[in-house]
């Protein structure tokens, strides 16, 4: 059972980083479904810990060939944007957030969709906690929408990231979600 | 915020500003494949030890019956420098001594310019919509469109734009992969 996202935000950054429940491969591996019918209104799904570094910075920047000086460049982002220091890019958080919703639904469930927009600036030091909570659950079309507010939070609260999201599990009795995905229409 | 200008203010939101709504950009092929090294640095940078992205065997097994990507992954295929053009960092820094590292270098598919004398811009918000994991060795074709501006008037009484950009990502075969969209305020 995940920690209430209240309760992780009273801690300290160590307690904070215990309770990240980011699997691992072999836990992907062997993930079992979760259905439509186990989940309810209310429910907070798994919290995923990261603690940043400059060197996370520089991989994410690199992978994504984003040469923005703010995310690597000290003198720059202090001296000359008079950033708190380089930052965590908006990429990186709204690339983390695909992999969440994936980690979600699998095995046979869909990601769909997500929206959010980009607050606080974020910097190397700080403790982000992702979250999500089950807002409405709807079937349509044989399959299970389950619809959620989440968000990016760091160790004292702030939320850098609000945004909803919308994914598709499996009925217990239903058919496969189609892949490739298709809504059902109205 | 209210949703309108009121009638005293003058509407940002001009006849040739809602002519862009729908506005869109060529379909454009992105430099490269989606190749296994990328998708290994992509998802080791993001944090993701997922097998169903590097053992073939077990993604074979899978639901998507072969190793599937991220599909944000290939959104940021469309930011390369493509080998033939210009080198936009020595570019970027010749142009201005100072420069942020990325420039004002124009990149292929870019959609024309909003007729507007608003010139502050603020991100408003990101959207995803995923419809099918993209594959290795999959050609990868976007197109930006004008897919939204409405006009806004803030705490200071003074109109602004919202503008959101979409970018539609398909492969070789014409499928469908992702959808994402960015909002932006203009004021």
């Amino acid at each position: 059972m995940s920690a209430p996202l209240e309760e992780l935000l009273k801690m300290n950054r160590e307690e904070i980083q215990s309770h990240n429940e980011r699997p691992t491969a072999d836990e992907l591996r062997n993930k079992t479904q979760t259905y439509y019918e186990d989940v309810n209104v209310g429910d907070e799904l798994p919290k995923y810990i990261y603690s940043p570094t400059p060197t996370h910075l520089f991989r994410w920047s690199a992978a994504i060939e984003n040469f923005h000086r703010i995310h690597y460049d000290l003198d720059f982002g202090l001296n000359h944007d008079k950033n708190p220091s380089i930052l965590v890019h908006g990429s990186w958080k709204q690339s983390v957030v695909p992999q969440y919703l994936k980690d979600f639904t699998l095995p046979k469930g869909w990601p769909w969709k997500a929206a959010f927009e980009h607050r606080a600036m974020l910097v190397p030091g700080d403790t982000l906690i992702v979250w999500a909570v089950v807002t409405n659950k709807y079937e349509k079309g044989g399959m299970g929408f389950i619809e959620m507010d989440l968000g990016m939070k760091t160790q004292d609260g702030v939320e850098s990231m609000p945004g909803s999201a919308t994914v598709v599990l499996p009925l217990k009795d239903g058919a496969d979600i189609p892949y490739p995905f298709v809504p059902p229409t109205d | 915020m209210t949703q309108e200008a009121p009638q005293d203010v003058e509407s940002v939101l001009t006849p040739e500003v809602k002519a862009m709504i729908g506005v869109a950009g060529e379909v454009v092929e992105s430099w490269g494949t989606v190749d296994v090294e990328y998708l290994r640095r992509f998802t080791q940078a993001v944090m993701d030890p997922d097998p169903r992205y590097w053992d073939e065997e077990f993604a074979k097994s899978t639901h998507y019956g072969a190793i599937i990507v991220p599909p944000i992954m290939i959104s940021y295929m469309t930011q390369r420098i493509r080998p033939d053009a210009e080198d936009a960092i020595t570019a970027a820094f010749e142009e201005n001594p100072m420069s942020d590292g990325i420039g004002s270098v124009k990149r292929p598919g870019e959609l024309p310019e909003i007729p507007t004398h608003l010139v502050r811009t603020l991100n408003a918000g990101n959207e995803i919509e995923i419809y099918q994991y993209p594959n290795i060795g999959d050609v990868i074709f976007f197109q930006n469109r004008y897919q939204d501006i409405r006009e806004r008037v803030g705490r200071d009484g003074k109109p602004f734009l919202i503008i959101t950009r979409e970018i539609t990502y398909t492969n070789q075969d014409k499928a469908l992969l992702c959808i994402t969209r960015q909002s932006s305020i203009r004021r």
